[in-house]
């Protein structure tokens, strides 16, 4: 499907930062596609510019320079208010730290982003019901945050990242605090969510086995980019995984 | 913001809420209070007639004035009559409250207090009866009296001989159109009180405290006013004539400059409030930077933001500000009642709860505002980054 549009497109893209009266280059003249319906692990060292990257392409920032073009949008023209619909329209974003609001019901908490669209109060309240079931919560709904565990609290991140039915899930490190047999349900979860769904996933991580579930592999190195590894059969979630999803 | 959110917000610190909403009640109760003291204090001077002239001795409100005065005033041009005022002091029931009694002359007391209006008995009947005596409503309502009663005061400044009361029958009761009359008056005769004296019951000289002048239509009240001043220029006693409203001026100046300390102490505490309230909303809106962040991830914008977190800071001091409202309300009825004698016609009226409303709102605009303002200007990026 290399003729097919990409979903996901940066040219010559540059990003610093100031620190102190100096200028740090993270992204120097990045250039990246990306197709849509696939699943991209994104790795690199610390510090080299991927969460940057993600906020580019989510629209929670933007260049000092070049394109960045997203679902067909020039992300990087975009200001203020048409920025802030755009990302409520097509990208929902899943953090390392959950990210839930602590003073809502994981229900709520997914209701949020519902809260921006025309749905009327039942029918948000049935389609946070639909995506907490899908993340396997549907016993949970009524629940704080507090009161639930790390993995749980990442699916209600994720419920609350599709609740809206975005092209493209952007997740930065999302089972970066969790353990093994968690963080693989986890990644078990964006497969599905990718394969089923036909969710557009761009997932930063530092574990290469995380990396193993993922379709492509980019890797980035002080800013620019290195190869993409094609995983050809990506990696499935182990048997003992499965077996005590909850 | 959705409403939702911004009440599981304003829930999830329940002490802080509170406390918040504590200090706005309190200020916009004291708020209300001293608004109503000011407003009772200068309604008295506002109500305030000029077309009565208050003559009394240039030396004190303390020292008598011969009673030979009386014609010689009603001699100046302009005049219309003349009514002694006696400040007679007694004390109704040993150590009982306070509540004042003058003697009065009925024929001319009467015409030159319109303001008057007697719903009980009548002020004919008053005026037919030696011993008799009017009563304010509420007085009367206080002690239960009713016309035809006899009203026992012991004579402080007065006393009689035999050490007995003086008796008084309640002839009328009346009530005040306006509040330059206070309902919580006894008004008896003047003359009552100097044939006792004259008959050697009471071993006091005659004198009289102030002459109520009422003035003939159209009389210019300055000229009539150098005109009785002048004319005890050279004693026996020198006199100071004012109007009415200059008397009440006078009485409330006499006080201090009551309401500039009163707005004073309300400007201080609100402003003190109101530096506690936006340190908290600052405080509270700083500890959910990251929250801001994830709305403003998910699509929210600047704009809600703002208005969200405005909303929150506004919910709190304007339901504060009513329970102030409201508790001011409720004690006033029972300080109402405490006061009445000094100061008449103190209530929370619909202006002291506009000012209380007023002041909550824009404690809770402004207060909202700056932290809302900060929270909208936010970058996403940043934001998420701030530690919990
Ligand atoms: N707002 C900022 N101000 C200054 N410097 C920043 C800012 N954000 C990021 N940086 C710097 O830019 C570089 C890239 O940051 P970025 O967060 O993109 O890295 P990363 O690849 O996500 O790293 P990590 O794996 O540690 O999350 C780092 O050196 C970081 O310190
Ligand atoms: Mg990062």
């Amino acid at each position: 499907m290399a003729d097919s549009d990409p979903i996901i497109r940066l040219r010559h893209v540059e990003r610093s930062y100031t620190r102190g009266g100096e200028i740090l280059p993270v992204l120097q003249g990045l250039d990246l596609e990306m197709e849509a319906g696939a699943f991209y692990a994104l790795m690199g060292p610390s510090g080299s510019g991927k969460t940057t990257m993600l906020n580019l392409i989510g629209g929670l920032d933007s260049p000092d320079a070049g394109e960045v073009i997203v679902a067909g949008e020039h992300v990087d023209l975009l200001r203020g208010a048409e920025l802030s619909h755009w990302r409520a329209e097509h990208v929902g974003f899943v953090f390392q730290g959950f990210n839930l609001l602590p003073v809502l019901t994981a229900r709520e908490n997914v209701e949020l982003p519902l809260q921006l669209t025309p749905l009327s109060r039942s029918q948000r309240r049935a389609q946070a019901e639909r995506a907490l079931t899908l993340v396997g919560l549907a016993d949970r709904m009524t629940h704080r945050p507090a009161q639930l565990s790390g993995g749980q609290e990442q699916r209600v991140a994720i419920a609350r990242a599709i609740a809206t039915d975005p092209s493209i899930i952007l997740a930065d490190e999302p089972t970066g605090d969790l353990d093994r047999r968690t963080a693989e349900q986890i990644l078990d979860l964006m497969q599905r969510l990718n394969r089923e769904l036909g969710k557009t996933i761009l997932m930063v991580t530092h574990d290469p086995v995380a990396a193993e579930f993922a379709d492509r592999v980019i890797h980035l190195d002080k800013g620019r980019l290195g190869r993409i590894d094609h995983n050809h059969e990506p990696r499935r979630i182990s048997a003992e995984a499965a077996a005590d999803v909850g | 913001m959705s409403p939702r959110l911004i009440l599981k917000n304003l829930l999830a610190h329940p002490l802080r809420s509170i406390l918040t909403l504590g200090s706005v009640a309190l200020a916009v109760f004291l708020v209300c209070m001293l608004q109503a003291v000011v407003t009772a204090l200068s309604s008295a001077t506002s109500a305030a007639s000029s077309q009565r002239l208050w003559v009394q001795s240039a030396v004190s409100l303390f020292v008598d004035l011969p009673l030979s005065y009386e014609s010689k005033i009603a001699g100046v041009a302009g005049v219309e009559t003349v009514c002694k005022f006696q400040w007679f002091g007694g004390e109704y029931r040993d150590g009982g409250s306070f509540f004042a009694q003058f003697g009065v002359d009925a024929d001319t007391f009467g015409p030159a207090y319109p303001e008057l209006d007697v719903v009980d008995g009548s002020y004919d009947a008053f005026a037919g009866r030696r011993d008799g005596c009017l009563v304010g409503q509420a007085l009367a309502d206080q002690y239960g009296w009713k016309v035809g009663q006899t009203v026992p005061i012991i004579g402080r400044i007065f006393p009689r001989v035999d050490g007995s009361a003086w008796d008084f029958v309640i002839q009328g009761i009346y009530r005040a159109k306006t509040t330059a009359v206070d309902e919580r008056t006894l008004y008896f005769h003047f003359d009552y009180l100097r044939e006792a004296i004259e008959q050697g019951a009471v071993r006091m000289e005659p004198g009289v405290g102030v002459y109520l002048v009422d003035l003939r239509d159209g009389a210019e009240p300055t000229a009539v006013m150098s005109a009785i001043d002048a004319l005890f220029e050279n004693g026996p006693q020198r006199v100071q004539t004012t109007t009415e409203a200059e008397f009440a001026r006078q009485f409330v100046t006499m006080l201090g400059s009551v309401p500039v300390l009163l707005r004073s102490i309300g400007g201080a505490v609100l402003f003190a409030i109101f530096f506690a309230i936006l340190n908290t909303m600052l405080m509270a809106a700083r500890e959910r930077t990251r929250d801001l962040g994830v709305l403003k991830a998910l699509g929210f914008t600047d704009r809600w933001v703002f208005v969200g977190l405005t909303v929150e800071s506004l919910l709190l001091c304007v339901l504060g500000g009513a329970i102030g409202i409201a508790v001011a309300f409720v004690l006033s009825l029972g300080v109402a009642k405490a006061i009445a004698s000094f100061v008449p016609g103190f209530e929370i009226a619909g202006e002291s709860v506009a000012l209380g409303m007023g002041l909550s709102i824009a404690l809770g605009l402004v207060a909202g505002c700056v932290p809302a303002w900060n929270a909208s200007r936010l970058k996403p990026v940043a934001a998420l980054r701030a530690e919990d």
